[in-house]
């Protein structure tokens, strides 16, 4: 098999004080090298445990993980504590939605970004500062020499988050993972990163996995696209196939509350209306269907399981939109 | 505000506290019944009591008074202490001789509270909420409740009467011999540092946890680093910030602590003095040592502000 | 209230209230006169007519314990309540008004903060106690004021210090703003607004503040400076330190009360605190 990642049968839930969380539920995915994989949902749709808990980081809270983790064939899950953070850096990372708290606001950046290669790699302090700089400068900060000196508190927004991803790709990762990487940016930066990010993958040959709640921000940087409601996987496709063919009435309406200029002005904002269904309770049926316009008696009672339609097509609906029966 | 502005502003701050300190214990002495001079003085006969009033300033008013005093002090002239008998020492030799001792007890208490506090601390911080946390965080917050002296005599009692472990008297300094040195101080430092000690162990432990959930500690552990170089180099120092501040403001009551600990095991630092003083009625040789005190504490607090500054950037150009 | 507290709590709050009843009800208990020597000298704990044994000179203890405890806790309670009133009011002032007043009054404190607790009342109880005659002591009743004068003194900037913190908080809050803004009396707003939240922050550090008067007390008679003649759990220590070895009880009996009542109000005020704390971080 020539996959990277294979995740079969992923579950995740907390014992919580309220009860059992069924943050996600029995999800499956693939990844192949050098690919993009965007997972898109609501927030509290499972997505950041999702992202977590695939690279193994959840190992310190109240988690009941079960399901398979494969990276390059290795079940990661079932490896003890620090084969599994042999992986870290050097093959998953991480980055995160707000800089200003991932960043640790007590020592330089240079020392942050050089720990990696310094640790893992056995980098002696002068190389990983070279090495700090290099990183820098492929993340497009000027002056990187002064940078390195700085606190987090110094520099921007969108100066951190580069920063971030410097730590990130300091010791060559071959997936990274980038949870709600624009969230906390400007408009303007967030393009910057996301091509950023882009031109950093072709250049590494990196993989990604792009969570984030924003539709507009997978459309165009990733090759495919997996769909997450209430700790599920509703849809996956490769993605100019899930713009053109969606299938799943979520997505749909997804696609559809993007605000666009060309919407008519005036006219009201298409929402989804209602909620997401509490995750402590059991899944009966779609876990959809409470706000889903073209729910019938079967997908109030029924799960619908994950059909494959086709070029690299799968959905999770009984009545995918556009299909004839 | 400029930065040099900051800093004339917090400088003009602390000397009024330090002067209004100071000059406040002047008034307080005045507060005596009758004239002070009745007290002072231990001269044999009238013209040598006219002649110590005039010496310590008492033929002026307060203010006067003050000043003459304050003068003397900024050049280490303490002033003279009056023994009974009609003998006078200068109070400098008395503080040359008691102080240091003090501040080296104090800091034996403070370098032994903070080398078992930190590991303790981190330890209890990391495995939070199990069974072996909550007894020794229950065990924690009762030692740090303990008053110094009831430690103290317990601790002399049962070492040192009952079992004759160590000597319960007396001070023995480092040139006459290290193990006696430390023998003899090993009860009061620790009466003074298992209080102390539990008390950053505990403030350590909160606010640990608390930096654990941050998000720049799962990057950390996420660069594949190893956890207890995360819960060092990453944990411990924008954790520390609580901890300096109450290791100063401690100071002060470690300054006490040492006060009744001297006087306890008979240790002829500031604390034997100044009780000693009291007794003496000797209100004048009172005022200086208890300047020296505010003075250092307000040395303390100072240092211990520029620490934080070190050692947490966040916390510098507060009021830029 | 009293609900939530865990196992820890309860039992301080208990002993709390034990150690109240033995100071309020100590002269109508049936115990046997503190200071009637009895041939049983050097007791141990559970001798047969004197519960917690005797000292030296055949003073029972348990009885010595509850009558002492009325000195001892009416004197912190006292000393935290006066010094909390004052110093709360003064700290109100200077979180609320700030400018000129607030620099003056936070100098104010720190002067006085800058004297460690038990020197400052050292040298206040030794001054003020002092009698105009050097050869004579001063009258047990007069001690006891003076103890509680310099106490409060003492207290005073500390409660000082966080009632200020806390009312500056609060003053920043967007319903004191409001009423601000829509014309409310300051003196209104103080009562209405700030004083309610401000209360249970100081009720919390009152407590501590009852267990460091208690100690303080506790050391000043060590060092010799208590209440005298009369009876309180310093006394007792003082008194019974030369006997160490021949009645140990003597000392240990006294030194347990006085810290585990430090600890129970240690406790008490930390669960107070942490109560607050979830309330105020939504501040």
């Amino acid at each position: 098999m020539s996959e990277l990642l294979q995740v079969n049968n992923l579950d995740v839930r907390f014992d919580t004080a309220r009860g059992l969380l069924h943050a996600v539920k029995d999800v499956s995915f693939t990844l192949q090298p050098g690919e993009s994989l965007g997972i898109v949902g609501e927030s509290g749709s499972g997505k950041t445990v999702l992202s977590r808990a695939t690279m193994g980081l959840l190992t310190m809270s109240t988690a009941k993980k079960s399901g398979s983790v494969k990276l390059n064939d290795l079940e990661i899950t079932q490896l003890s504590r620090s084969d599994l953070r042999a992986k870290w850096g050097t093959e998953m990372a991480i980055i995160f939605q707000d800089p200003m708290t991932a960043l640790n606001p007590v020592r330089r950046i240079g020392d942050q970004i050089a720990e990696g290669p310094r640790i893992r790699l056995g980098m002696s302090k002068k190389d990983a500062k070279q090495r700090a700089i290099e990183l820098l400068k492929m993340v497009q900060i000027a002056e990187p020499e002064k940078v390195l000196k700085k606190f987090p508190l110094q520099l921007s927004g969108g100066m951190r988050q580069r920063v971030m991803i410097a730590i990130a790709i300091a010791c060559n990762p071959k997936i990274l993972f980038a949870d709600e990487p624009t969230t906390a940016l400007d408009v303007t930066v967030q393009a910057q990163i996301l091509e950023l990010i882009s031109s950093l993958r072709t250049q590494l040959n990196m993989a990604l996995i792009l969570v984030t709640h924003d539709l507009g921000v997978v459309a165009g940087h990733t090759d495919k696209i997996a769909v997450m409601y209430a700790g599920e996987i509703v849809e996956i496709a490769p993605t100019k196939e899930l713009f053109s063919n969606v299938r799943m009435p979520y997505t749909e309406a997804l696609l559809n509350s993007i605000p666009r200029i060309s919407n008519e002005s005036g006219v009201r904002l298409p929402v989804i209306e209602g909620r997401l269904p509490d995750p402590t309770l059991p899944q009966t049926g779609c876990g959809f269907s409470a706000r889903c316009k073209y729910a019938t008696e079967k997908c109030h009672t029924e799960r619908p399981p994950l059909v494959d339609g086709g070029s690299g097509h799968m959905y999770r609906c009984f009545f995918p939109l556009g299909v004839n029966k | 505000m400029s930065k040099l502005n900051q800093i004339i502003q917090a400088v003009f701050k602390l000397l009024l506290v330090l002067f209004g300190a100071t000059f406040l214990l002047a008034l307080i002495v005045r507060l005596l019944p009758g004239s002070p001079a009745d007290f002072y003085t231990n001269a044999l006969d009238e013209q040598g009591r006219q002649q110590q009033i005039k010496d310590l300033g008492l033929d002026r008013n307060v203010l006067s008074s003050y000043f003459h005093w304050l003068f003397n002090f900024v050049r280490g002239d303490f002033g003279p202490f009056f023994m009974s008998g009609g003998s006078t020492r200068p109070t400098s030799t008395i503080i040359w001789q008691a102080v240091p001792r003090s501040l080296l007890i104090m800091l034996y208490v403070q370098i032994i509270s903070l080398l078992i506090s930190i590991p303790l601390g981190l330890i209890t911080a990391y495995r939070a909420d199990k069974a072996a946390d909550r007894v020794i965080s229950t065990a924690l917050f009762t030692g740090s409740a303990i008053p110094g002296f009831a430690l103290a005599l317990a601790l002399g009692y049962y070492l040192g009467v009952r079992l004759q472990l160590l000597p319960t008297l007396g001070y023995v300094p480092i040139s006459e011999g290290l193990g006696e040195h430390f023998k003899h101080l090993v009860m009061p430092v620790l009466s003074l540092s298992i209080p102390l000690c539990a008390s950053y162990a505990r403030i350590l432990r909160a606010e640990i946890i608390s930096t654990l959930r941050q998000d720049f500690v799962t990057m950390a552990v996420s660069k594949g680093i190893s956890n207890s170089r995360v819960l060092v180099k990453h944990v411990l120092r924008p954790s520390s910030t609580s901890l300096i501040t109450t290791a100063a403001l401690n100071m002060g009551g470690l300054i006490g602590g040492t006060v009744i600990i001297d006087q306890i095991f008979a240790l002829g630092g500031l604390g034997q003095q100044i009780t000693f003083a009291v007794f003496a009625r000797q209100y004048l040789a009172l005022q200086s040592y208890i300047a020296l005190i505010a003075v250092a504490f307000i040395v303390f607090t100072v240092v211990s502000d520029a620490l934080i500054g070190i050692v947490d950037p966040r916390t510098r150009n507060k009021n830029a | 209230m009293l609900r939530n507290l865990g196992l820890f709590s309860k039992i301080s709050f208990g002993w709390l209230t034990l150690m109240l009843f033995f100071a309020i009800a100590g002269p109508l208990l049936p115990i046997p006169d503190p200071t009637a020597f009895s041939d049983v000298s050097g007791a141990g704990l559970f001798t047969p007519g004197h519960l917690l044994g005797t000292d030296l000179n055949g003073y029972d203890l348990f009885a010595n314990i509850v009558i002492g405890s009325r000195n001892s806790l009416f004197i912190a309670i006292i000393s935290v309540g006066l010094g909390g009133l004052i110093g709360g009011i003064l700290g109100i002032a200077a979180g609320y008004l700030r400018g000129k007043t607030d620099y003056v009054l936070t100098v104010f404190f720190n002067i006085f903060l800058s004297i460690p607790n038990l020197i400052l009342s050292l040298v206040l109880i030794a001054v003020l106690a002092t009698s105009s005659d050097p050869t004579q002591t001063v009258a047990d009743g007069r001690r006891i004021v003076v103890i509680i004068i310099s106490l409060t003194i003492v207290i005073v900037p500390i409660l000082g210090r966080i009632t200020r913190g806390s009312t500056l908080a609060w003053s920043n809050t967007e319903f004191v703003v409001a009423a601000k803004s829509m014309g409310m009396k300051d003196l209104m707003i103080i009562k209405r607004h700030i004083i309610p939240n401000v209360l249970p922050s100081i009720y919390a550090v009152a407590f501590l503040a009852v267990g460091i008067v208690i100690v303080v007390e506790g050391a000043l008679s060590l060092l010799g400076i208590g209440v005298g003649q009369g009876i309180s759990w310093g006394s007792m220590l003082a008194r019974s330190q030369g006997d160490l070895e021949y009645a140990p009880t003597s000392l240990f009996v006294p030194l347990t009360f006085l810290a585990f009542t430090v600890i129970a109000c240690n406790q008490v005020g930390d669960s107070l605190r942490q109560r607050l704390d979830s309330r105020e971080s939504k501040l």
